[in-house]
C-alpha cells in the first residue's frame, strides 16, 4: 500500500470519528497535550492500576470535572472516579478549563488527601461544655439548622440585623453567600480581605473604579511584579504558565520581592528593596518616562483626569494639555534614581536598566501587584497606584499585553433571584473611622467588641480562621470565648481549626469535589465560568440515580453551602412572611425550595452568552454541559471596553458636566454579566453616568467618577486626605527612620508554595512537602546574634514573641528577617489528630496570653494507613499571634511588616513559644485608631462613605447618611 | 493534494511515535503495522536504544540538546511559533511537517502557500531527511515488528516527499556544521567519545550493538551507560574492538550508499563519515595490536 493509500484510509477514518464529535487522536502531545483524556471518552476511561503493577490491572473510570477549592485561582480539575466502587482515585487537570488549561499545581491533586482525610469532620457537632472546652456532641442537621434560624428570625423580627454575620475566608464562589445574606436583610458580610489584598484594591479602585488588576501576562514584552506569581501569587497556577510563556516568547520578568522567592529565581532582573521603598522605585521609573518624554502622551491627555486635577488643584492655570504636562514634571522630579536607589538599598545603574525596559514596553507593560508590598505597608496601597501609573503613562491598560481591571475579564453570571441590598448599616465591619476602607475592618472586630460598639447573636465563620490568620489571634480567643459578646459562633469548616475550637456548632462542609459553587477570574485576557460540582453527585446522575440533596453522596453528613443556605433560609422565614423566602424559592414549582439544578441551570440558560448554542451543539442542556465539562469561555482577546463608543440610544437627554462626563435618561441596558465594579453617581437630575466626552465621541470610558482614569483623586481630596489625592510614595510604619537601632523588618506576608491558608493543615501529601517556616536571616545579621541554621532564635514585636528556627540563608538582605504564615498550625486536644498540627496549651494570666506545644505532629493509627508513616514533627510556629493590628489609615488593610529584635532564644524557650499580652495589643490599635480621619470629622457630604466606591452589600443612600448629620454637598460629583 | 497527502500520514505516524495510548491500536490497524506496540516495547526502544531526538544524531556530543537542538528551535522561531520543550523530538517534527502542511494546504494566497511550502520543504530537508533515513535504518534492524514497520512507512512517505519537492543545493546546516572527515586521530578520548555520536561517526551505536560486539569478540560486557560500556571494552581488548568498529563502519558506509537515489548528497555525506570512521578506527586497530604484540624487548619478568 503506497504512502497515499494509507493517507486516504487515516483521512476516513478521522473524518468518520470526528462527524461523531469524537476526538480521532489528540495529536503529538508536546505540541497537544494528548497526555489528557480525550473528553469524549471521559465517561469510560480505562488506565491501568499502578498499585497492580507488574500485574496489568484495567480499571475503569468515568471522569468528572469540578474546580479545585484550595486557592482561589479556580483552576479546573478532573475527578477520576472508579465506576466499579465509585470512589475517587484521583485528581489530574482538566483541559476543557480555559484558565488552567489542565495544568495545576500540587494543592490541586492533592485534594484527594483532604476527602479522604481520616480526621475531617462527617458530622455536625455541638458544644458541650465551655467553649474552647474540646467536649462535643453529634446533633442532627434538623437540630442545627432550627436553632441557628430560630435566632436569626428572631434578631430579624427585632431589627437586631446587625448581630448576624457571616466572616468568609477565600469566598470560592461569585456572590451566593453575598445574596443570601441581602434576602435576610442582614449587611453582616464580613470578609478576610482587609487582611489580605485591600490595599492593593485601593490603589486600583483610586484609578480605575475597579479594585483588582488583570494582566495580559502571555502577551506582554515587559513584566513588572511585586508578588511571587510563579509559586503562590493570586491566581499563580494560570499566571505562572503564561508568564513563562512571555518569557519564551523574550519578554523581560522584573520582579520586586525582597525574599529570593522562586519566581525572583525566574527574572530577568530581580530587585531587592528595602521592605516599603516599592512605590519610590517605581515613582523614579514613572519620573524618568515623565522627564524624558518617554511616555504615552496621546493616551494620557485622553484618558487621564488631568483637566479635573487641574481645575482642582491649579485654578489659575489654562487648563490646556501642555500645562498639565509642565506640572506633571514637577510632581515626580525628586524621584529620582538616586534617590529611590537610597530609599531602597538598591545599585542605581539597576534602576536605571530597568527603567529603560519599561519605556520600550509600549502598551505591553503587564504589572501586577496583590499581596507583598502592598499588604506590608502602612501606606502599602499606593504600591499598587503607583504601579498602575506606569501603565497609564504608557497607555498599557486594558491592552494586549497590558494591564486591565479586572471586572473586564471576568464574567458573572446573573442568577435566579437578585435579592436587594440591605437596608442597615454595620458599623462593626464598616466604622466611622475608616470611610475609604476597601473592605470590612474585619480585624478589628474584637477590638470593637470589647469597647462595646455592639455584639453578635450568630457568627458564622465560613472558610475562615481568625484566630489563626489574623494578626492578634488572643484578642479572637477573648470574644469567641465570650458568650456576651457573641452569642452562637457556627463554623462551617471541613477540617477542624483554631476558631472551630471556639464554635458552639461546627457544621461540616464539602471540599471542592464535594460541592456546587460558581467561579470566574481574570487569568487572561478573556471571560470564562468555571462549574465547581459534588462529582460524585454528577457521577450518579449519569448512571440515572437522581440526587436532591448534595448529603446523599458526599462522606459522613458532609453538605454543601448552597443547599445549606437555601435551607436555613427557608426555615428563617418558612411561611414567607418575612419576605425572605421568595428568594429561595423555585420558580419552577412555587412553593418549593429551589434546588441547587434550578439555580444554575437558570443561570446558564439565560445568562452566559453562547453557552446554549455550545450545549445545543453537543445535544446537552447548558447544565449538563458544564457538568460535563466544567468551564466555558465566553469571549477571548476583549477589546478595551473603556474606548467603546456610548451606543446612540442610550444617549437620551444627555447633560454633560464641565469635565466631560456624560449623563444620560436611558436606563441602563440589561446586562447578564453582573461583575462588580464601582458605581458613579449620578448628576443631580437624576441622569445616570453613561460615559465621558473624549474628543468629542462619548466614549464608556471607566467607572470612576469622573469616568477617565483618576490619576488625580477628588475622593481622596474631599474625604480628608488632600496630600495623597495623587500617586506618592507614603513612608512605611517600618521605614528606617521609625525603627530604633536595634531593630529590624519581619516580613511575614509570604506564603510556602503548597500550601493553602488553613485548609490544607490536614492535607498529608502538602505537609510531607512543607511542614516548616523557619526564620530567613542573613549571614550578616546571623553573625551579629551568633545564630546558625537551625539555632532557636526569640523575635520580639511590640506586644509579645515567638520561639523559631533560623535559616542562615543569603536570600534575605540584611536588617530584614522573614517567616512564612504558612505554618504554625496547632490544637488543644491530642484527639484532634492531623499530619499538620502540633499539639499546644494555652495559657492566660491577666492580660498575658502564652502557647506552648506540647506535641508535635507524628505517626499514629487511623483508617488511613498513611498516618502510621508521618516522620516530621515540626509543623512551625504561629507568628500571627504575636502581631498587633496596624489598619491602613486610608484602606484599613492590615499593614503585616513588624518591626522586631531577633536575638538568640532564652534558656527557658522552646521551639513553638508565644507569648502575647494583650494590654499592649489595645494600646497599639489606639495608636493606629488615632491616625485616621473618621467620617464624623471629614465627610464632604455627611455620608459614611464614598457612594460611588464599591462595597459587596451596598445599603441605599439613606443608610450611608451619618446620624445627625445633614447632607452638606450635593450628593454627585460633578 | 500533496499536502494534504503530508499532513494524514505525518501527524498519525507522529502519534505512533508518542507512547502508546488506545488510539495507538486504531492508527496501527489503520497505517498496517499489526499489532499496536506495547508500553514496554516503547520504552525498550525509544528510552533505552534509540533516543528519538534529532540532537542525538546531529549533535557532535552525541547527546540530547546542545547547538543541534537550538538550530532545531531556531526554526520553530523563525517560522513563528514558540519552540516547544522538546523541539527536536521526532513526534514534534513531524506533528510540525504536517501542521505545516494543513495549513499550505488551507492557505488562501499563492504567496502564503508558497511561503509555507518554503518552510515545509525546509523542515524536510533541514531536520528531517539530515538524520531521519540513518535513524529509522537502525529502527529496522532493531525494533520489534510494530515498529520496525512504522519506520518502513515512515521512510517511504519520507522518500516520497523527498522526491516530490526539490532537490536543495547545499547540504543541511546539521552537516555543515560538522564536516565530514572530523574524526582527530591523536586525541584517543574524543574518538571515543566520537563513536557514540553518529554526526562524527556515521553510524548508530547502540547498548545493543555494544553487547552484540561483546559477544562477537568474546569479550565481557559491563552494565552501565554506553561510554562506560565502551571504555571497558577496549581496556579488554582494544584491537578486537577497533576491528569490530571498522567492520561496522564499514556496513553504515553501504547502508548510507543505498539511499544514495533519492538522498544523493545527504547519503553521501553519511558514508563519508562512516568511511572516515572505518579508516580512522582500522588504522587505531592497527596501532593498538602493535603496542599489544609481544614486545622484543624482555620482559624484566623473565628469568
Amino acid at each position: 500500500m503506497t504512502s497515499h493509500d494509507l493517507n486516504e484510509r487515516v483521512r476516513a477514518a478521522r473524518e468518520e470519528v470526528e462527524s461523531r464529535g469524537e476526538t480521532f487522536y489528540p495529536g503529538p502531545s508536546r505540541i497537544h497535550l494528548a497526555s489528557f483524556p480525550p473528553k469524549e471518552r471521559w465517561d469510560d476511561w480505562i488506565e491501568l492500576d499502578s498499585t497492580a503493577w507488574p500485574e496489568r490491572k484495567e480499571r475503569r473510570f468515568t471522569l468528572v470535572p469540578t474546580t479545585c477549592f484550595n486557592c482561589e485561582s479556580a483552576c479546573g480539575l478532573l475527578a477520576y472516579i472508579d465506576r466499579d466502587t465509585l470512589q475517587i482515585r484521583k485528581f489530574e487537570g482538566n483541559p476543557e478549563h480555559p484558565g488552567s488549561r489542565g495544568r495545576n499545581c500540587a494543592k490541586g491533586p492533592a485534594t484527594l488527601t483532604q476527602i479522604t482525610d481520616p480526621d475531617r469532620i462527617l458530622h455536625p457537632l455541638k458544644r458541650v461544655g465551655e467553649r474552647g472546652e474540646g467536649k462535643w456532641q453529634q446533633v442532627t442537621w434538623d437540630e442545627a439548622l432550627d436553632d441557628i434560624a430560630g435566632r436569626i428570625r428572631l434578631a430579624v423580627q427585632e431589627q437586631r440585623h446587625n448581630e448576624v454575620m457571616y466572616h468568609v475566608g477565600r469566598p470560592g464562589e461569585d456572590g451566593y453567600t453575598e445574596r443570601i445574606l441581602a434576602a435576610w436583610g442582614v449587611d453582616g458580610h464580613n470578609s478576610h480581605t482587609n487582611v489580605c489584598s485591600s490595599n492593593a484594591r485601593a490603589g486600583y479602585q483610586f484609578w480605575t473604579g475597579i479594585d483588582r488588576p488583570s494582566p495580559d501576562f502571555a502577551n506582554a514584552k515587559v513584566l513588572l511584579l511585586i508578588s511571587a506569581h510563579l509559586e503562590t501569587g493570586h491566581y499563580f497556577n494560570p499566571h505562572a504558565q503564561r508568564i513563562m510563556e512571555a518569557k519564551q516568547d523574550g519578554a523581560k520578568l522584573i520582579v520586586f520581592d525582597t525574599r529570593l522567592s522562586n519566581t525572583a529565581t525566574h527574572a530577568d532582573h530581580w530587585v531587592a528593596p528595602y521592605p516599603g521603598s516599592e512605590a519610590a522605585i517605581i515613582l523614579a521609573f514613572a519620573n524618568d518616562l515623565i522627564q524624558r518624554g518617554r511616555y504615552n502622551r496621546e493616551f494620557v491627555r485622553r484618558w487621564w483626569n488631568w483637566q479635573e486635577y487641574l481645575a482642582a488643584e491649579h485654578p489659575d492655570l489654562e487648563a490646556t494639555f501642555e500645562n498639565f504636562e509642565k506640572v506633571l514634571k514637577e510632581i515626580y522630579a525628586e524621584y529620582t534614581f538616586e534617590f529611590a536607589a537610597a530609599e531602597s538599598g538598591t545599585d542605581e545603574a539597576v534602576l536605571r536598566d530597568i527603567a529603560d525596559m519599561v519605556a520600550t514596553a509600549g502598551t505591553r507593560l503587564a504589572t501586577h501587584n496583590w499581596r507583598s508590598a502592598g499588604a506590608g505597608n502602612e501606606g502599602g496601597w499606593q504600591v499598587a497606584r503607583t504601579l498602575f501609573l506606569l501603565n497609564a503613562l504608557t497607555g498599557a491598560v486594558a491592552t494586549e499585553g497590558g494591564t486591565s481591571p479586572n471586572a473586564w475579564n471576568k464574567f458573572v453570571p446573573k442568577p435566579i433571584h437578585t435579592p436587594p441590598h440591605p437596608k442597615v448599616w454595620n458599623s462593626l465591619t464598616w466604622p466611622m473611622e475608616y470611610p475609604l476602607a476597601m473592605n470590612e475592618l474585619s480585624f478589628l472586630l474584637p477590638h470593637f467588641l470589647k469597647e462595646g460598639r455592639g455584639t453578635l447573636d450568630v457568627y458564622f465563620t465560613r472558610v475562615y480562621n481568625p484566630v489563626w490568620t489574623n494578626p492578634d489571634g488572643f484578642s479572637w480567643i477573648e470574644v469567641l470565648s465570650d458568650e456576651s459578646l457573641i452569642g452562637l459562633h457556627v463554623a462551617l469548616t471541613p477540617t477542624w481549626n483554631e476558631s472551630a475550637y471556639f464554635a458552639d456548632y461546627v457544621l461540616p462542609m464539602g471540599h471542592g469535589p464535594e460541592r456546587h459553587d460558581l467561579t470566574s477570574y481574570e487569568t487572561y485576557n478573556g471571560q470564562w465560568i468555571g462549574f465547581r460540582q459534588p462529582v460524585l453527585r454528577a457521577m450518579r446522575e449519569r448512571l440515572g440515580q437522581p440526587v436532591s440533596d448534595t448529603r446523599e453522596v458526599n462522606p459522613g453528613e458532609v453538605w454543601e453551602e448552597n443547599e445549606f443556605w437555601i435551607d436555613l433560609t427557608w426555615r428563617i422565614d418558612p411561611d414567607g412572611e418575612l419576605g425572605i423566602r421568595q428568594y429561595v424559592e423555585s420558580r419552577n414549582e412555587p412553593g418549593t425550595k429551589l434546588g441547587v439544578d434550578e439555580y444554575y441551570a437558570y443561570a446558564f440558560e439565560n445568562s452566559v452568552p453562547g453557552l446554549t448554542g455550545a450545549a445545543a451543539d453537543e445535544k446537552l442542556t447548558p447544565l449538563e454541559y458544564m457538568r460535563r465539562y466544567g468551564a466555558f469561555e465566553i469571549q477571548s482577546d476583549m477589546d478595551p471596553v473603556y474606548e467603546r463608543a456610548v451606543p446612540e440610544a442610550e444617549l437620551e437627554d444627555v447633560h454633560e458636566n464641565s469635565l466631560g462626563r456624560v449623563f444620560t435618561r436611558t436606563p441602563k441596558p440589561a446586562t447578564t454579566n453582573i461583575a462588580p465594579h464601582a458605581g458613579p453617581e449620578g448628576d443631580d437630575e437624576g441622569r445616570r453616568p453613561a460615559g465621558v466626552n473624549v474628543d468629542g465621541k462619548i466614549l464608556r470610558g471607566f467607572p470612576t467618577p469622573s469616568g477617565k482614569l483618576e490619576f488625580y483623586s477628588s475622593t481622596l481630596a474631599e474625604w480628608g486626605w488632600p496630600e495623597y489625592a495623587l500617586p506618592t510614595y507614603i513612608k512605611s510604619h517600618i521605614h528606617r527612620e521609625r525603627l530604633d537601632r536595634d531593630q529590624v523588618v519581619l516580613i511575614s506576608t509570604f506564603r510556602l508554595p503548597v500550601h493553602i491558608h488553613t485548609r490544607s493543615a490536614n492535607a498529608k501529601w502538602l505537609n510531607e512537602i512543607a511542614h516548616s517556616n523557619p526564620l530567613w536571616v542573613n549571614p550578616v545579621d546571623a553573625a551579629g546574634i551568633g545564630v546558625r541554621t537551625g539555632d532557636l532564635v526569640r523575635v520580639e514585636t511590640e506586644i509579645g514573641h515567638f520561639v523559631v528556627k533560623a535559616w542562615v540563608t543569603e536570600g534575605i538582605r540584611p536588617a530584614v528577617v522573614a517567616c512564612s504564615h504558612h505554618m504554625g498550625r496547632w490544637k488543644l486536644h491530642d484527639s484532634q489528630q492531623g499530619s499538620g498540627t502540633a499539639t499546644a496549651n494555652l495559657e492566660h494570666h491577666g492580660s498575658n496570653w502564652r502557647l506552648g506545644r506540647t506535641n508535635g505532629a507524628g505517626p499514629y493509627k487511623s483508617d488511613d494507613p498513611d498516618s502510621s508513616r508521618i516522620w516530621w514533627t515540626d509543623v512551625g510556629v504561629h507568628q500571627n499571634l504575636t502581631f498587633p493590628v496596624h489598619p491602613d489609615p486610608i484602606s484599613g488593610q492590615h499593614c503585616w511588616h513588624q518591626a522586631v529584635r531577633v536575638s538568640k532564644a532564652h534558656p527557658d524557650d522552646r521551639y513553638g513559644d508565644v507569648s502575647v499580652d494583650e494590654a499592649k495589643s489595645r494600646s497599639v490599635y489606639a495608636d493606629w485608631l488615632a491616625k485616621a480621619r473618621s467620617a464624623d470629622q471629614h465627610s464632604p457630604d455627611g455620608t459614611r462613605r464614598p457612594f460611588w466606591l464599591m462595597r459587596p452589600l451596598k445599603p441605599p443612600k439613606e443608610a450611608f447618611r451619618i446620624p445627625g448629620k445633614n447632607a452638606t454637598n450635593s450628593d454627585c460629583h460633578e | 493534494m500533496a499536502f494534504y497527502v503530508a499532513m494524514e500520514l505525518f501527524r498519525a505516524l507522529a502519534v505512533l511515535a508518542e507512547p502508546p495510548t488506545p488510539e495507538t491500536k486504531r492508527l496501527a490497524e489503520l497505517l498496517g503495522i499489526g499489532c499496536p506496540p506495547t508500553g514496554d516495547e516503547y520504552a525498550e526502544l525509544f528510552l533505552f536504544q534509540l533516543y528519538p531526538y534529532a540532537s542525538v544524531y546531529l549533535g557532535p556530543e552525541g547527546m540530547l540538546g546542545g547547538e543541534a537542538r537550538d538550530r532545531v528551535a531556531g526554526f520553530w522561531r523563525a517560522i513563528e511559533v514558540d519552540p516547544p520543550t522538546e523541539p527536536d523530538h521526532v513526534a514534534v517534527l513531524l506533528g510540525l511537517y504536517a501542521h505545516l502542511a494543513g495549513l499550505e494546504d488551507q492557505a488562501s494566497s499563492d504567496r502564503e502557500k508558497a511561503a509555507l511550502g518554503s518552510a515545509r520543504s525546509a523542515l524536510l530537508w533541514e531536520h528531517l531527511l539530515s538524520w531521519l533515513p540513518v535513524y529509522l535504518d537502525k529502527i529496522i534492524e532493531l525494533a520489534p515488528e510494530p515498529y520496525r514497520r512504522w519506520s518502513e512507512v515512515l521512510m517511504a512517505a519520507l522518500e516520497e516527499e523527498a522526491q516530490r519537492t526539490v532537490l536543495p543545493q547545499t547540504l543541511p546546516l546539521h552537516l555543515r556544521v560538522i564536516e565530514s572527515g572530523n574524526l582527530q586521530k591523536d586525541t584517543g578520548d574524543d574518538v571515543l567519545q566520537a563513536v557514540l555520536a553518529p554526526i562524527r561517526c556515521g553510524m548508530i551505536v547502540t547498548r545493543a550493538d555494544l553487547a552484540r560486539a561483546a559477544r562477537l569478540t568474546g569479550l565481557g560486557l559491563r552494565a552501565g551507560e554506553r561510554r562506560f560500556a565502551l571504555d571497558a571494552l577496549l581496556a579488554q581488548d582494544a584491537p578486537a574492538m577497533c576491528r569490530w568498529f571498522q567492520d561496522e563502519a564499514q556496513t553504515w558506509v553501504q547502508r548510507h550508499l543505498s539511499r544514495a537515489a533519492w538522498l544523493p548528497a545527504i547519503a553521501g555525506d553519511w558514508a563519508a563519515r562512516a568511511q572516515g570512521a572505518a579508516d580512522l578506527l582500522g588504522g587505531m586497530g592497527q596501532d593498538a595490536a602493535g603496542v599489544q604484540a609481544p614486545s622484543a624487548v624482555p620482559s624484566r619478568m623473565e628469568p
